[in-house]
């Protein structure tokens, strides 16, 4: 354990420090902070037009740093060679995978509650008259962003066993987008009787192994009083609980992989 | 008493682009005994890093038998009992030398910050700890390699080319350095294609070519088979022409007589000879084979046994990719 939180503790200390992520977050944060003043949101005095936007902002801003965090974690390791050293201590092959992975999460962690304070700052200083209770209450959207972005990280970790990162960018991305969309589009596949069976069981399997990322989408019921969930932490549990199931069927799969590596 | 490395029949194969495959270490038998120090030798390409990677189960053979500290390559229990430094090391840039040496003693359970510090001090970073690595200079980085290669009192150190790249002052610290862990009673396996470093401090070494060993044995043994010179004034032709033999060359002018023979003869008799005949003894030089001349012998005759051109093979300008794109391509 000590092993794998070793690694995680130095994982977090490089990746705040990196600029290209350091650049995306202050992008984010920038969005955020003006977001108030853009004449496009402002125009209409509507609080669920920049809670919308900046939400957007959040979860955009999250989905691009957990990718290129991850998907350089562990080639950079190799290609520095400073995973060797660390392999020739006692270090089994799957503690290093996972004190990436940890260690990865956590600074993602960092940089969004960075951003769900900015969300919230702005929002108390110039959120067009909301009350502490729905800012607060806008802030479980950032919560959920983050389970789905520890999700997607383990999709990369998982990719990033074996293909190159800039193809990892472009695959974990893919898997994102489809993960979000798929679902109704599934439906309307697998419901309208004109489609042929090969297609019916294609995206049956997409939509059997993708992740569905849409699934955790609880913007709406953060911003609009009227669409809320029935039982929130009830739902939030459940969402977490399928990303635990899934993020731990990615590294174990990682693992496997990783563990006949040559690096 | 057991041996600190051993490897029966080692072989590694990448394929090719081609779709063959080529053999980067090819039965290869080592033995390396445990409280001496090896040298594994060889031109660029020829294999040594891939031989210790897989010797700590960053890799793994194609077939064969590698054996560390009794145990196989890649076991965690070995592991706790040797270190590793790579070739041209990195460390995580933003931490300091002490940071670093307190990551890695993490990884064996280490949490003795005075013990990191200590250690710091034997390579003499004492000052330079709370700078961060990207500060260092290479031999300072090399020195923190060492340093963190004795965190868990090793009985077994690898090390991979570890004065390449440093100037000769540093070269000079980190080969003292490696002395000493001998006299600790240590293994010191070093790779090196530099030989003035290893020439001095091994005890045995390993040659090898193309991934396969040319040479191996006790450096004393391989290197006998010196010359010696012997220089005397005064000297007639008559005692020139009873000197000479079919095994020794003898110069002489202005009565000055060189004389170069195999040092397995004997130097007395003729030295002797020459004083009974009147002449003085000026000098008896030694001129020992160096291990510089003993590896150019074993990797040339190697190289030309395959019909190879000989500028190829002394490696100095050889990069591992060129010979591996030759390699790909025949
Ligand atoms: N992953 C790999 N795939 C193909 N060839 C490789 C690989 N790694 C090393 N080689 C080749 O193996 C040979 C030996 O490399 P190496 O062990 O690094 O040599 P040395 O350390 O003695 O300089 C080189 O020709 C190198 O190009
Ligand atoms: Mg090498």
């Amino acid at each position: 354990m000590n092993v794998i939180l070793s690694i995680a503790k130095t994982t977090v200390g490089e990746a705040i420090r990196r600029r290209v992520l350091l650049i995306i977050l202050l992008i984010g944060v920038l969005f955020l902070a003006v977001a108030p003043g853009l004449s496009v949101l402002s125009l209409r005095q509507d609080f669920s037009v920049l809670a919308s936007f900046t939400l957007g902002v959040i979860k955009l801003t999250s989905a691009i740093i957990a990718i290129v965090l991850t998907v350089y974690l562990i080639p950079n390791e190799i290609e520095r060679r400073t995973i060797y050293t660390i392999l020739s201590k006692p270090v089994l092959r799957w503690q290093f995978v996972i004190g990436k992975y940890l260690g990865a999460v956590a600074a993602l962690g960092l940089m969004m509650a960075l951003m769900t304070v900015t969300l919230v700052a702005v929002f108390a200083i110039m959120g067009k008259g909301a009350s502490m209770d729905v800012i607060l209450n806008l802030t479980r959207a950032p919560v959920m962003f983050f389970i789905q972005m520890s999700l997607l990280a383990a999709v990369a970790v998982f990719f990033s066993t074996f293909v190159p990162p800039i193809t990892n960018f472009f695959l974990s991305g893919g898997v994102f987008m489809i993960g979000t969309i798929f679902s109704p589009v599934f439906d309307s596949i697998s419901s309208n009787e004109k489609t042929s069976g090969l297609v019916k069981m294609g995206a049956g399997i997409i939509h059997a192994i993708v992740p569905n990322f849409g699934m955790f989408n609880i913007e709406n019921s953060v911003i609009n009083q009227g669409q809320q969930i029935q039982n929130p932490t009830f739902f939030m549990l459940k969402m977490l609980l399928y990303a635990l199931l899934y993020i731990c069927a990615c590294l174990f799969l990682g693992v496997i992989v990783f563990d006949r590596k040559e690096v | 008493m057991s041996l600190a490395i051993e490897t029966i029949n080692l072989q590694k194969t990448y394929k090719s682009r081609g779709g063959g495959s080529i053999g980067v270490v090819n039965n290869l038998d080592l033995q390396v005994e445990r409280g001496e120090i090896f040298g594994f030798l060889g031109p660029n390409g020829a294999g040594k890093t891939t031989t210790i990677k897989i010797l700590l189960g960053i890799i793994y053979p194609t077939s064969g038998v590698a054996k560390v500290l009794d145990k196989d390559a890649g076991d965690l229990e070995a592991h706790k009992k040797l270190s590793y430094l790579p070739e041209k090391p990195y460390y995580y840039e933003h931490m300091t030398g002490l940071e670093i040496m307190r990551f890695y003693a993490s990884l064996f359970g280490i949490k003795d910050r005075a013990h990191c510090e200590s250690l710091l001090e034997r390579v003499n970073l004492t000052n330079d700890m709370n700078r961060p690595i990207s500060q260092y200079s290479k031999g300072m980085q090399q020195r923190v390699g060492l340093a963190q290669s004795l965190l868990n009192d090793p009985e077994l150190l690898f090390l991979d080319e570890p004065t390449g790249g440093l100037d000769p002052i540093a070269h000079i610290e980190i080969r003292d350095l490696i002395l000493k862990f001998r006299e600790e009673g240590r293994t010191v396996f070093i790779s090196s294609h530099e030989l003035s470093d290893v020439e001095r401090i091994c005890d045995r070494v390993a040659i090898i070519n193309k991934g396969e060993i040319v040479a191996q044995g006790r450096l004393d043994d391989l290197l006998a088979g010196g010359r010696i010179e012997v220089t005397a004034d005064n000297a007639s032709e008559e005692i020139a022409a009873k000197l000479r033999t079919d095994d020794r060359t003898v110069s002489l002018g202005h009565g000055r007589l060189i004389l170069e023979m195999s040092d397995s003869e004997d130097t007395g008799a003729v030295i002797d000879a020459l004083r009974s005949g009147g002449s003085e003894i000026v000098s008896v030089i030694p001129r020992k084979k160096r291990l510089e001349d003993l590896f150019i012998e074993s990797v040339a005759s190697d190289n030309q046994l395959k019909g190879r051109k000989m500028s190829k093979m002394t490696g100095e300008s050889t990069e591992p990719e060129a010979t591996n794109e030759e390699e790909a391509g025949s």
